[in-house]
């Protein structure tokens, strides 16, 4: 019997069904994946299960039976005495799941207090608990969340998942927020424990290529709605529906040979949007959409055994992948001096002073003696894990912070030191693309104002008072530049006037860039710019940069955690750890053939694109462990 | 963008209670029945029109020195508001700009400003106007002087702690890299983002101003004692307040009013004006 | 845990020093501002230069302020406060049988305050997005616009004068014999001395100066503690503790609570210092013989000597309850204890 059933499961809010007709099973033992980009409703389902569905939710058809008995009937104080003990969850976010006012003992001693184990045993239960996930717990029980780190922490939370036997685990991303290496040893961790004890295990994830390694069957979901449902590796392998397809189609790999992402347009419709699409919720984007697709809800079509396809017009009859067109090659960097030269750049950090303003201990180095050369229109890439420095690496070149040593040549001037001379320099050369948008972009500017804003600094450095002068840049001037660089960045004209609070994530990371190209900078310093975003926005932005240096020559430094981006933007790799860089290369020779065992160990936590591959492998593991 | 945001039950309530103060005060002569320093001594302890033993001439009646209790109030709301505009006003200016400074810049200016709010803070605001007042010498003047004194501290302590987590956001640092210097990046950037911030506080200090006015004139220590304030309305009707307990209410309410609505104005503003509070129930 | 409680509070008042240095000199700077001279208006009518000469002499006033600033600190030092030019009583005899007075009204003040706007907070949050929270709102909105001696007044008004249940003048009832003092505090003496009439009579009249207190302290903590409240139900912590099938009381005390607590605490520190702002007016208006009487009494008759020292009370005062407030802080929070 399984362990979950849900059966043409709806949840509602404001009439529109946030989630449509969800079936599926849990067996004991098994593991299914559910596979959708942020806001197709991959979350609910857990919500639904622990009964924490937000205000204006609500179940309004289907069954969701837990061990045989209802979980939408049961009443609330039946509910949670199977949560937390029959029915578990692993969380997203680690570091904050866990109260960071409580010692690790307290919090899982207050669990096993919970489920009615006596004071006595709770101690034993939790060293075995948590040596069972590879902690010693002599050094984690009288720890705080704080000073544990992000695995640490998402480790105890798996103990405590785990320590009931419960008949479900719920995994909501359990991996999103940790380093590759981290991941697949907490991938490996949670296979191993849920063989263990045969227990049914939901995984919950983003990734596709990951939920194909991890899950026995994978459910694609798109808007709500759940467009294929098979066995991991022929979804993975060979996916059937339009959106399964370009989904796997956007995902950079990083083995195998490479060809142009062909990305979707546009992105997936909300919550506002559904109601206006009582049929294929996918038509607006499908490549392959007929007349029929529109009309009504598709049926779910099985293809194969246990392979289901929500289908109603040209789905199954087109050839679900596009031909694949391979990469050109890069273009060969420019001649001249490098734009960007580092010499032994170093930064260091001294300890924090104390109360009386004493300084505690030798400080930190984020970046230890790094040298690095840029032409111009190169693509390189830096990858590392976190606290690698690499953040730190594009703040010392952008002259953000100050290197402790060392020396940044930019188009052969010293910058080292930040006077105004750098200034100028810099201005002429570099600009910067920032993470994460919503800190990057000022609410309160307009989208024109927002990417002509150097043209505004230089007006106001020429001043405002003086009659005429070529350079000082009019209103007129900006809103001019403005609709060029939107166009550039692929942005319709009529953006001009938002604000970022009215633009989507992607829209908003490409106003960040086109901000970044008004002075026509040769070298674009760009931080981690497309991991907030989904694969689908993704593979248009990593798309646009090659637009670009197609067509305006321009250079770019790529900070990333993701090999597979750096891989398909870049033609050089640098891969940095501890502050230093350990390795550097051509980008098909270092992932062909990694020097370092460390960049090995990288490219090792990455599941391969093809799912038949073991991975996680324990050797990997266990040199991931040892790193 | 649009007003319907402003049209909030606090902001509505606390912006019209002080629109109509103000105009209270505009047109006191106007809206006064009697002149407020006239002393009827004929009739003493009044009480308000309505009561038994009321006059009509008097609608809330006469204090010990039988001067008209409304003309009186109406005649202090000019007190109260000149020195919760100009006080107020001050305070922010001061207050503000040395946060912005100390918060953006850091180092040697943040560390001394932060020192002088540190020792500001260990005063009890009442005291330390106590003393500036014996220092500088009584007076209206000098209770708006004294106010700017103690409270600048409300703001730079706030603010600058707004300025600290402004200062981290990306788009300073993308600010700097467009070419701004640091004075236009304060001034275009992280100005208008604690500006919400500013406004709201403003408000408040708005109220906290008539409060410490009022104290003031109650000890004696900011106006005449024969013109018209709530403070000094308190302190005479106090000693009669057995028989005549309007004499003390009435100012208070005068005084709660006001506080009121700068309170409600300043709560509602918050929200409306900023636009990441907004954002966020908008998704 | 007692340890680290006690190093913290070291390096508290080590940080402190300099501070209190600072305050003297600005209070002393302050007052040397006065146009008017403070001898002259201390001498008897018809006094002649000579005499006005010589008693500034004897009060060092005719030195510059540096030299007098460092006098005055060098005598604080050495134990001599000085003598009031108004009451002709050393100032430390003053300040020391009105600063216990002063301690037990802002410590009930604080405990009333602390105890209605935790409960009140606690209230609100369990009535979010309803009606009920409304309600409060408003009550809360209207109990922070009025000041304290404002209330003090009401007060009286309501409770001592329209139905009269408590006493609202002095300390204690009318006649009766202060306790011997052994500790100055009037309600830990008269216990020590078996004097429980004297005991609850220095109750009851602390009561309505305490409320007053109180009531403008509640409303702040109430508002404070509801918004952390609702901040923290939506960490990821709670809502783990609830995927753990805890109850609902478990995770608010548990989990919820000392989590909120934490911007509370903070806002107490800074709201006790002022509380000791806000006693000195309701001292006054229930005189109550504590250190606000002393000093508006000393403000009305220039005595600078009682002015200066009481003002640096206050000072110390607030810097005491400042250092432990900060202790329960880092006691409670472990992120910081561990540093
Ligand atoms: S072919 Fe039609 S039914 Fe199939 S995915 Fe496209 S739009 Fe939907």
């Amino acid at each position: 019997m399984s362990v979950l059933a849900v059966e043409g499961l709806t949840v509602s809010a404001k009439q529109a069904a946030v989630l449509r007709d969800l079936s599926f099973e849990v067996a004991p033992g098994k593991v299914v994946g559910l596979v959708g980009e942020s806001g197709a409703g991959k979350s609910m389902i857990g919500r639904v299960l622990a009964g924490t569905l937000p205000p204006g939710f609500a179940v309004t058809a289907g069954s969701v039976r837990f061990q045989g008995a209802d979980l939408v009937a049961a009443d609330p104080r039946a509910r949670r005495r199977a949560l937390g003990d029959r029915l578990t969850f692993i969380p997203q976010e680690p570091l904050t799941a866990l109260d960071p006012l409580m010692t690790v003992a307290a919090q899982f001693g207050e669990h096993l207090q919970r489920l009615g184990m006596p004071r006595s045993g709770r101690r034993g239960a939790m060293r075995a608990a948590l040596a069972a996930v590879e902690l010693d717990p002599a050094r984690v029980l009288e720890r705080y969340p704080f000073q544990l780190s992000g695995g640490m922490c998402q480790r105890v939370l798996i103990a405590m998942a785990f320590v009931s036997n419960p008949a479900l685990v719920v995994a909501d991303e359990p991996t999103t927020a940790l380093d590759v290496s981290t991941q697949m040893r907490i991938i490996a961790l949670i296979r191993t424990l849920q063989r263990d004890h045969a227990t049914g295990l939901l995984f919950i994830t983003h990734d596709l290529r990951l939920a194909a390694h991890v899950c026995d069957e994978i459910i694609v979901l798109y808007a709500g709605e759940a467009v294929e449902h098979g066995p991991a590796a022929a979804v993975m392998g060979e996916p059937r529906h339009p959106y399964a397809a370009s989904l796997k189609a956007s995902i950079p790999p990083v083995d195998g040979p490479l060809h142009r992402l062909v990305p979707l347009a546009d992105t997936m419709p909300g919550i506002a949007r559904f109601a206006s699409l009582p049929g294929c919720r996918f038509a607006p984007r499908c490549p392959v959409r007929d007349a029929t697709c529109a009309a009504a809800p598709p049926p779910a079509i099985a293809i194969a055994p246990r392979h289901t396809v929500r289908a109603a017009g040209a789905c199954l009859s087109a050839s679900g992948a596009a031909a694949a067109i391979p990469m050109p090659p890069a273009p060969p960097p420019g001649a001249g001096p490098p734009v960007l030269e580092l010499r032994d750049a170093a930064k260091h950090y001294p300890a924090r002073r104390n109360l009386i303003g004493l300084r505690h201990g030798p400080g930190t180095t984020a970046v230890a003696g790094a040298s690095l050369t840029v032409r111009p229109g190169e693509f390189v890439g830096i990858v590392g894990e976190s606290g690698s420095g690499k953040s730190t690496l594009a703040r010392l070149v952008m002259g953000l912070e100050a290197p402790t040593a060392g020396r940044i040549l930019v188009d052969g001037a010293d910058v080292t030191v930040g006077d105004a001379a750098a200034r100028s320099v810099r201005l002429g050369a570099l600009q910067m693309v920032f993470q994460d948008p919503q800190s990057a972009l000022n609410p309160r500017r307009s989208v024109w104002r927002l990417v002509t804003q150097a043209m505004e600094a230089a007006r106001a450095r020429l001043g405002t008072g003086t009659r005429a002068g070529p350079a000082r840049p009019s209103r007129a001037g900006r809103r001019e530049r403005a609709a060029t660089l939107l166009a550039e960045t692929g942005l319709p004209a009529d953006l001009l006037d938002r604000f970022p609070a009215e633009l989507s994530g992607g829209q908003k990371q490409r106003v960040n860039i086109a901000r970044a190209l008004c002075l026509a900078p040769r070298l674009l310093v760009a931080d981690e710019i497309v991991s907030g975003l989904d694969v689908s926005v993704q593979a248009q932005i990593l798309n646009l940069l090659h637009t670009l240096r197609d067509e305006l020559g321009i250079g770019l430094l790529l900070i990333s955690h993701d090999l597979g981006v750096v891989r398909y933007v870049c033609s050089r790799v640098v891969v940095m750890r501890h502050g230093e860089i350990v390795e550097e290369g051509p980008v098909e020779a270092v992932f062909r053939d990694p020097q370092h065992p460390y960049t090995r160990m990288l490219l090792a936590s990455i599941p391969p694109d093809d799912a038949t591959l073991p991975w996680p492998r324990e050797s990997d593991v266990a040199s991931a462990a040892a790193a | 963008m649009s007003a319907a945001r402003f049209l909030t039950p606090r902001i509505v309530v606390g912006g019209a209670l002080i629109a109509a103060l103000v105009l209270v005060a505009i047109f006191a002569p106007l809206i006064a029945p009697n002149d407020p320093e006239a002393q009827e001594l004929l009739y003493v302890l009044l009480p308000p029109a309505w009561a038994p033993g009321g006059d009509a001439a008097f609608p809330l009646g006469t204090d010990s020195l039988g001067r008209c209790i409304a003309s009186r109030l109406v005649f202090g709301t000019r007190v109260a508001l000149t020195v919760a505009l100009t006080a107020a006003t001050g305070a922010m200016v001061l207050g503000t700009l040395l946060a912005l400074l100390a918060g953006y810049f850091g180092g040697r200016i943040d560390w001394l400003v932060s020192r002088a709010v540190d020792t500001w803070m260990s005063f009890p605001p009442v005291i330390l106007a106590l003393i500036l007042l014996v220092g500088l010498g009584a007076g209206v003047d000098k209770v708006i002087l004294a106010i700017i004194i103690v409270d600048w501290t409300r703001f730079a302590r706030v603010i600058r702690s707004e300025v600290l987590v402004v200062r981290r956001r990306d788009y300073i640092a993308a600010a700097r890299l467009a070419g701004f210097s640091h004075l236009a990046v304060l001034a275009r950037e992280v100005l208008p983002a604690v500006a919400p911030l500013v406004i709201t506080l403003l408000s408040l200090e708005m109220g906290i101003a008539v409060i410490v006015e009022a104290t003031m004139s109650f000890v004696g220590l900011s106006v005449e004692s024969d013109v018209a304030a709530w403070g000094v309305m308190i302190a005479d009707a106090r000693r009669s307040m057995y028989q005549a307990p309007w004499g003390v209410v009435l100012p208070t309410a005068a005084i709660f009013l006001t506080v009121l609505g700068f309170n409600l104005l300043g709560d509602g503003l918050r929200p409306a004006l900023d636009p990441s509070l907004r954002t966020r129930g908008a998704r | 845990m007692l340890l680290v409680a006690l190093r913290i509070l070291f390096f508290r008042l080590l940080v402190a020093v300099p501070t209190l240095i600072a305050v003297s000199a600005l209070v002393f700077v302050i007052l040397r501002l006065l146009p008017a001279d403070p001898a002259a208006m201390s001498l008897p009518p018809g006094a002649t230069a000579e005499d006005l000469a010589r008693l500034r002499a004897a009060l060092g006033l005719d030195r510059s302020i540096p030299e007098q600033y460092l006098i005055w600190l060098g005598d604080l030092l050495s134990g001599d406060f000085g003598i009031s030019i108004y009451f002709r009583r050393p100032v430390a005899d003053l300040v020391s049988t009105a600063l216990p007075n002063t301690l037990e009204l802002v410590l009930s003040g604080l405990l009333l305050g602390v105890i209605v706007g935790v409960a009140g907070g606690l209230l609100m949050f369990r009535a979010r997005g309803g009606r009920g929270e409304e309600a409060l709102d408003v009550v809360s909105s209207a109990m922070m616009s009025i000041p304290e001696f404002l209330w003090a007044l009401l007060l009286i008004l309501a409770f001592g004068v329209a139905v009269p249940l408590l006493p609202f003048i002095g300390r204690m009832a009318p006649g009766m014999m202060t306790p011997p003092g052994v500790t100055g505090f009037l309600l830990l003496d008269s216990l020590i001395a078996g004097r429980l009439d004297v005991f609850f009579s220095l109750l009851l009249h602390l009561v309505l100066p305490a409320v007053a207190l109180a009531i403008a302290l509640a409303p702040l903590i109430m508002r404070v503690l509801r918004a952390s409240l609702v901040e923290v139900a939506g960490d990821d912590f709670v809502t783990q503790a609830r995927l753990r099938g805890l109850s609902e009381q478990r995770i608010l005390f548990a989990h919820t609570l000392p989590n909120a607590a934490l911007p509370t605490i903070s806002l107490i520190g800074v709201q006790a210092g002022f509380m000791f702002g806000g006693t000195v007016l309701v001292e006054v208006i229930f005189g109550y013989p504590g250190l606000g009487n002393l000093i508006v009494d000393a403000v009305r008759n220039h005595d600078l000597p009682v002015i200066q020292l009481v003002a640096l009370v206050y000072c110390v005062l607030v810097l005491a309850i400042n250092a432990a407030v900060e202790v329960i802080y880092l006691l409670v929070n472990p992120r910081l204890r561990t540093h």
